[in-house]
């Protein structure tokens, strides 16, 4: 939920102010970046971003909704067609708003209004593929991992028994099951080694029995 | 219209115009290719070249907008 707006509204009632912030999300949208007033891009980011949630939407309903605030269809078609799908990845902050000192007429503190279009950086991409690769090939992901594991644990088999019964269990693969199941033939090998170490000694209790 | 009914005395219009002052603005330290430059913080500096000629204004290292 956005912030309410604190002090003074713009324009001279409250048609003009509506007119004002949807005068400017149409600017906005057509032309991807404007500048205005510091408190004008203030009051037009919380209502620019409801937009283009409606928008990434994309259904009738939200088509009219916007069309509802912004007459100009062109713009819409815009919004719906280029900006939303260019946004797809993000999650809110689809502005960013930078000040660029004030104006020399009247002083006012100036500001540049944007879209946010480039892509998300790498390491949020990484998560995204990461979480719909989860959803998507998490068979795949296991039948991957599944020759791995028993490579790792070729000495024993009964350690790559164990360890192909635990990667079964679990369907949804992930780098934390992953180190979860090389823990799990790891100590599968120590189990086997302990085994042998009492053979070891038993041995010899043996030549001594006999 | 209201109009003032007495004359501002000469010690109230002192007295007034002695709290007007000037704020300095804060200002940023950054050192750049070994120069020290002062900028205002938050707000988007304008970039020059070697010849001082005006570019863009940047913030971030991002081109904002055009002088």
């Amino acid at each position: 939920m956005p912030t309410p707006t604190k002090g003074p509204r713009l324009g001279g009632g409250p048609a003009h102010e509506r007119l004002m912030l949807a005068n400017l999300a149409a600017s906005l949208f057509e032309h991807k970046r404007i500048t205005t007033t510091v408190t004008k891009a203030k009051r037009l980011r919380p209502y620019a971003e409801r937009l283009i949630t409606f928008a990434k939407k994309g259904d009738l309903a939200s088509r009219r909704r916007v069309l509802a605030v912004i007459s100009n269809k062109g713009v819409v078609h815009e919004l719906f067609t280029d900006i939303a799908p260019a946004v797809a990845n993000r999650n809110g902050g689809y502005t960013r708003i930078t000040k660029i000192g004030n104006r020399k007429g009247d002083n006012a503190p100036m500001a540049v209004i944007e879209l946010v279009l480039e892509a998300v950086s790498a390491k949020q991409a990484v998560v995204g593929e990461a979480e719909q690769a989860a959803g998507n090939a998490a068979a795949r992901d296991a039948a991957a991992a599944a020759p791995v594991a028993s490579a790792e644990s070729a000495d024993s088999p009964e350690s790559a028994e164990s360890a192909e019964s635990a990667e079964s269990a679990p369907s949804a693969a992930s780098a934390d099951e992953v180190a979860a199941e090389d823990t799990t033939v790891s100590a599968s090998e120590g189990d086997a080694a302990e085994t042998v170490v009492v053979e070891e000694g038993s041995v010899p209790e043996a030549d001594e029995k006999k | 219209m209201a109009v003032p009914k007495r004359k501002m005395s000469r010690s109230n219009t002192r007295a007034r115009r002695s709290q007007w002052k000037a704020v300095a603005p804060k200002l940023v330290k950054t050192v750049e290719n070994g120069r020290v430059t002062y900028s205002l913080a938050h707000q988007a500096k304008v970039v020059t070249d070697s010849a001082g000629t005006e570019l863009f204004l940047e913030y971030k290292g991002r081109k904002v907008a055009d002088v």
